[in-house]
């Protein structure tokens, strides 16, 4: 009885100012002011989810376009883990930077958000495509990709040194114990921070849709993350573009896979999710979101003990068997990659290895939340 | 859907192991490396005190994938040990 009499007090109050907050508005409209039903910011969050959801169309459109235009100039891949061999247009990834360009171009231009942080993180991405796209066409040794992308951090470390306290924040936020002020490290760590997310969300997309469905679960994880602790508009915004634009890339390239992302598609996602990182003072939770690119990379070098491309590995992971289930390499030379490891004593096709590591990707999603939610 | 329930299980152990290991590495680094003034002379002083904490945060993250490296090799690679040799 007292909540409903709470509720009808509400009903249909006017905004009472010029920029009346989302709790007002939704007020206003249902005649509540139910807390379940609230985002924790107004009109600028509102805006910047708004405006990011585009992304998920414009992704589905370019990826479309780019395998078209990728089929008919012979940009092909083959699906090794299917008994056909497929032939699948190549780096249709493409989509996902230039969508997430294209909008925060068009974020910056209404007037939302950070330009220099927009800024920062469109040369990151854009940078990290390059050097994928050139990859793709020139297969470089193993060795460069890492080299390359430690060169895509700094454009943030440049702006955040000629705009202090605009781009980067180098007091790193400790779930518990509270923060520590890395004025010297944390500037130098940014490119490094960058390759490794790039490279290690690279290495991570041997089956269909495991790239782009895991960072899918990690940034709608870590946009979630935002909504509840610092909605920052620019943040919200970057965190849901890479959700929406992942998604619309997603669309096509789930199993079984019509589009491949190729390395620009894979580095600049990974570039974008450390850029993100860093730009949204998510730096912690962003690692433990990333536990199972981690630990497939850790061990993959860990065995080969040299940065090297899986099209130049002798002993393979995983072996196709005749009924076109996978199955983990009996090869002792063979990396101890994420799927070899999920695959030990237990061949399974790849739709079922696939959600086995979507699972994994929700189990480090949560954490990354738990771990956000201690930050406060 | 089939999902490999033991594999996502025994993951499980492993990241939440990991993630409570990592939360203690990072407190550790804030609440005793951080405030330590190795070297305080306001010059290159800085610059040592950065690399030497610097170094344990290196120090520690390597105990922390030494621990994963052994977790993932006991749970999934035990019987298998022929095709897993420690690294």
């Amino acid at each position: 009885m007292v909540e409903r009499r709470h509720r009808n007090s509400q009903r249909g109050r006017f905004p009472t100012t010029d920029n009346p907050s989302l709790r007002e508005i939704i007020s206003f409209i249902i005649g509540s002011d139910d807390s379940a039903f609230m985002l924790p910011s107004g009109w600028e969050v509102t805006t910047a989810v708004l405006l990011a959801i585009i992304s998920f169309p414009v992704s589905l459109v370019l990826t479309r376009f780019f395998m078209q235009v990728n089929a008919r100039r012979g940009i092909f891949g083959i699906d090794v883990h299917k008994l056909s061999k497929p032939r699948i247009p190549e780096m249709c990834g493409a989509a996902i930077p230039v969508t997430l360009i294209l909008l925060s171009s068009i974020y910056v231009l209404i007037g939302g958000g950070n330009s220099i942080m927009m800024l920062a993180f469109s040369l990151v991405v854009g940078s990290a495509a390059v050097v994928g796209a050139v990859d793709d066409r020139l297969k470089m040794r193993g060795i460069y990709k890492p080299l390359l992308t430690l060169l895509c951090g700094l454009p943030i470390v440049a702006l955040g040194l000629l705009f202090p306290n605009q781009v980067y924040n180098p007091t790193l936020q400790v779930p518990i114990f509270g923060s520590f002020h890395l004025p010297v490290i944390y500037p130098l760590s940014i490119p490094v921070a960058i390759s490794v997310t790039s490279n290690t969300t690279n290495m991570l997309d041997p089956l269909n849709g495991t790239m782009a469905g895991g960072v899918s679960i990690i940034s709608a994880a870590l946009l979630i993350g935002v909504l509840i602790t610092a909605p920052a508009p620019s943040a919200v915004f970057l965190y849901a573009c890479l959700l929406f634009s992942a998604l619309g890339f997603f669309y096509f390239n789930r199993y079984p896979s019509r589009a491949f992302a190729g390395n620009v598609g894979q580095l600049s996602v990974g570039a974008a999710l450390g850029a993100l990182a860093i730009l949204s003072r998510t730096e912690i939770a962003s690692i433990v979101a990333m536990f199972p690119n981690i630990q497939n990379s850790f061990f993959f070098l860990s065995k080969i003990k040299r940065f090297t491309e899986h099209r130049a590995l002798t002993a393979k992971p995983t072996k196709l068997l005749d009924d076109g289930r996978l199955a983990s390499s009996s090869d002792p030379k063979a990396p101890l990659t994420l799927v070899r490891t999920l695959l030990v004593g237990r061949p399974a096709k790849e739709s079922e290895i696939v959600s086995t590591i979507f699972a994994l990707f929700l189990v480090s999603a949560a954490l990354a939340l738990i771990t956000m939610i201690l930050i406060g | 859907m089939g999902l490999n329930h033991r594999a996502v299980a025994l993951q499980l152990i492993i990241f939440v192991t990991q993630w409570g290991l990592m939360i203690i590495g990072f407190g550790i680094l804030a609440a005793v490396v951080g405030p330590l003034r190795i070297q305080s002379d306001p010059s290159l002083g800085r610059y040592f005190d950065a690399a030497v904490k610097a170094m344990i945060a290196l120090v520690l993250s390597i105990s922390w994938l030494f621990i994963w490296d052994r977790q993932v090799r006991v749970y999934f690679y035990r019987k298998r040990e022929d095709i897993a040799e420690p690294v």
